[in-house]
């Protein structure tokens, strides 16, 4: 069966005067029906704006460089989402693809009440006016929010309410595609983990599908499926949580996971530098300053997303049987 | 912020009304407590302020007189005529005096502002009242006209802020807001008034006509109003224009303007719901500070055209020294403006309801 989201390809950057910078390079990713695939990187390593290319939010100086991006739905639907017209797309949003901004703390407009907010686009979408209420609701409930909520103004909400009014949007039609973008950043601890438990359960009771841009290695862990990795622009590694945690293959996603605090009291070993800026990537593969195990080949040539079995992917020359006997 | 909002959800229903009410109630009387003390503190200005200007106001009166009918009058005979004014205009006493005596007059003797000398013996009272219309009409209608034309033009260029025609509507308001008011005016008088004769710019009517109920009068009337309020509205809606364009770029930039598209609204209620009504909001209150602003030119206005407005009534008091009714018209202006202002903040709870309760 084909993945739910294809993305091949896919570029994007910032419009400068004369020339593009590119942020994302050529990422190919396919994202199956029902799983929760983090990505996970630093900041400015372009996950963001990855996310927002998926949601063709990109607003100037951003633009799309190049790439497609096929939806394929259960009913045996495919939707290219770079080629839809506007029309098409805004039908598409909320019913197939919705969104969970970062900084939801600011996402509803403080004007109008919780509720207009969440059924005016219903509305749009074609359902009555009761029937609008009655989904939101029911949203509302699988967030563990009072239906009298959309009476309120956002500012009479705490954090973890707006944040939580935001995923009771986004889910509000049962979408198949769900991107979440650093969804609990601004939250305590355990507001955070209530919510991550609550979007397991949406995704376990909806049978969507969430991609979860975060830089917190910790939530990935605890709730998604798959990871990909990111580096300045590109996917460094990509495969089954358990399996990158376990022993992570590419040397930046070990550098990321030998950062996370243990339990046994080991020593914190830190990544060495800082990430590159997209107006300054190295040339060769884009992590050899900083990486520990760099040797003659990794200077010279980007690495490409090679399989490595059993569903892992990284972009390594070190898993390059040729390129490590050339050397 | 959870804690507090739980603790307000426990409050029951009739005693968050209650408190609201009380909340309203203390704000009324703090704003009416506020307007009061800026009047008085207006008109103490004025009274003092007018003063200071040289000038006797009896020797111009005297000498207008004397030039009327054409004859000197001995030392003495003026000596008599100017005491004899002093005690009506009450001037005779020192200045602290006038002071309580105008304020008492004013306050208990049901807005006696005394005699005037432009249009002796007529009550300043009555000479304000019957100019008011004139400034009113103009002004209240350029400055809302203004402000409707340019909210609603200012938020398109920021809506729609790449285009040429933007950019473009953006270098000609800006022009057009630094542009002071009488050169419009004199602009319009010039090549609309004169040059090519489309519309009068002089007078409030046609000088043949009376006022009185027919429909010759009236769109003589409305015609003659349509310059001065354009010179007005042009400098005004440009700034509004200019304003709004701003709010709406900062607006557009807010994140729940990207959640709102996210949504799938067609960019219609984008535009509606979630950029215009914010941008709205603080657009409302530059109106209540640009009405203080913009009344001189108001009266600027009406000199350049020969309304018979409260412009024109002060600049013939000041050539007179006139102390009542200039203080009038300082009064009444102040007044205005206060009501207007008031006004408008009433109104910003309608809009946004995050000042409703901390009002």
């Amino acid at each position: 069966m084909a993945a739910l989201l294809e993305i091949r390809g896919l570029s994007a950057g910032l419009q400068g005067r004369r020339s593009v910078t590119q942020v994302v390079s050529n990422v190919d990713l396919d994202v199956q029906s029902g799983e929760i695939l983090g990505v996970v990187g630093e900041s400015g390593c372009g996950k963001s704006t990855l996310a927002t290319a998926i949601m063709r939010l990109l607003t100037p100086p951003q633009v799309l460089q190049s790439g497609t991006m096929t939806m394929n739905l259960k009913d045996g639907s495919a939707y290219e989402l770079l080629r839809l017209s506007p029309r098409a797309l805004r039908e598409l949003r909320w019913r197939h693809l919705s969104y969970i901004p970062q900084g939801s703390m600011n996402s509803l407009n403080p004007v109008l009440r919780v509720g207009r907010q969440m059924t005016d686009t219903l509305i749009q979408h074609g359902l009555s006016q009761a029937e609008a209420h009655e989904r939101s609701v029911a949203a509302l409930q699988l967030v563990n929010l009072e239906p009298r909520l959309l009476e309120s103004y956002p500012h009479e909400l705490s954090g973890g309410m707006r944040q939580r009014v935001i995923i009771a949007a986004a889910v509000s039609m049962r979408p198949a595609l769900i991107v979440a973008d650093e969804l609990t950043t601004a939250l305590d601890v355990v507001t955070q983990r209530q919510i991550l438990q609550e979007l397991t359960n949406i995704r376990d009771e909806l049978g969507a599908t969430i991609i979860l841009i975060t830089h917190d290695m910790g939530v990935v862990a605890q709730i998604a499926d798959r990871v990909a990795v990111m580096y300045a622009g590109k996917i460094a590694e990509l495969g089954a949580v358990n399996g990158i945690f376990e022993a992570p293959l590419h040397p930046y996603s070990q550098g990321l996971i030998g950062s996370i605090p243990r339990e046994s009291g080991q020593r914190i070993v830190g990544l060495p530098g800082e990430a590159p800026s997209p107006w300054n990537y190295p040339t060769g593969c884009r992590f050899h300053p900083r990486c520990p195990k760099v040797f003659d080949p990794c200077s010279e040539y980007e690495p490409g997303l090679r399989t490595q079995g059993s569903g892992r992917w990284a972009a390594c020359h070190l898993y390059d049987a040729e390129v490590v006997s050339d050397a | 912020m959870t804690a507090n909002a739980d603790a307000r959800a426990g409050e029951s229903a009739t005693e968050r009304q209650d408190a609201g009410r009380r909340e309203v109630f203390q704000y009324a009387v703090r704003r009416f407590g506020v307007y009061l003390f800026t009047l008085w503190a207006a008109i103490t200005v004025a009274f003092f302020i007018f003063r200071l200007v040289p000038g006797d106001p009896m020797n111009i009166l005297l000498g207008n007189l004397t030039r009327a009918e054409g004859r000197q009058r001995d030392a003495e005979a003026q000596e008599a005529i100017i005491a004899h004014y002093r005690q009506i205009f009450g001037m005779d006493e020192p200045l602290p005096a006038q002071y309580i005596n105008y304020l008492r007059k004013a306050i208990l003797g049901g807005l006696d502002l005394g005699p005037s000398f432009v249009e002796y013996p007529a009550q300043t009272k009555d000479l304000v009242f019957r100019r008011m219309p004139w400034t009113i009409g103009i002004f209240t209608t350029s400055v809302l006209l203004a402000w409707i034309v340019g909210t609603g033009l200012g938020a398109l260029i920021g809506w729609l802020q790449r285009s040429r025609l933007s950019q473009l509507a953006v270098v000609i308001s800006t022009l057009l807001q630094i542009t002071p008011v009488y050169l419009v005016a004199l602009g319009l008088i010039i090549y609309v008034g004169y040059t090519w004769r489309l519309l009068p710019a002089g007078g409030p009517y046609a000088r043949h006509l009376q006022p009185e109920w027919t429909w010759e009068f009236i769109s003589s009337l409305l015609t003659h109003a349509i310059l001065p309020m354009l010179s007005n509205m042009i400098v005004i809606g440009a700034g509004f224009t200019l304003g709004m364009r701003a709010l709406m770029i900062s607006v557009l930039g807010e994140d729940y303007l990207t959640f709102a598209r996210a949504k799938g609204l067609s960019p219609f209620t984008v535009l509606k719901d979630y950029a215009f009504r914010n941008a709205l909001i603080p657009q409302v209150t530059a109106l209540a500070i640009i009405v203080g602003a913009t009344l001189n030119g108001t009266f600027i206005i009406e000199v350049l055209f020969q309304l018979p407005g409260l412009g024109t009534l002060f600049v013939q008091a000041m050539g007179l020294r006139d102390f009542n009714t200039m203080q009038a018209v300082v009064l009444f202006s102040i007044f205005a403006v206060l009501t207007l202002t008031l006004i408008v903040d009433l109104a910003l709870p309608l809009l946004d309801p995050r000042i409703r309760r901390t009002a």
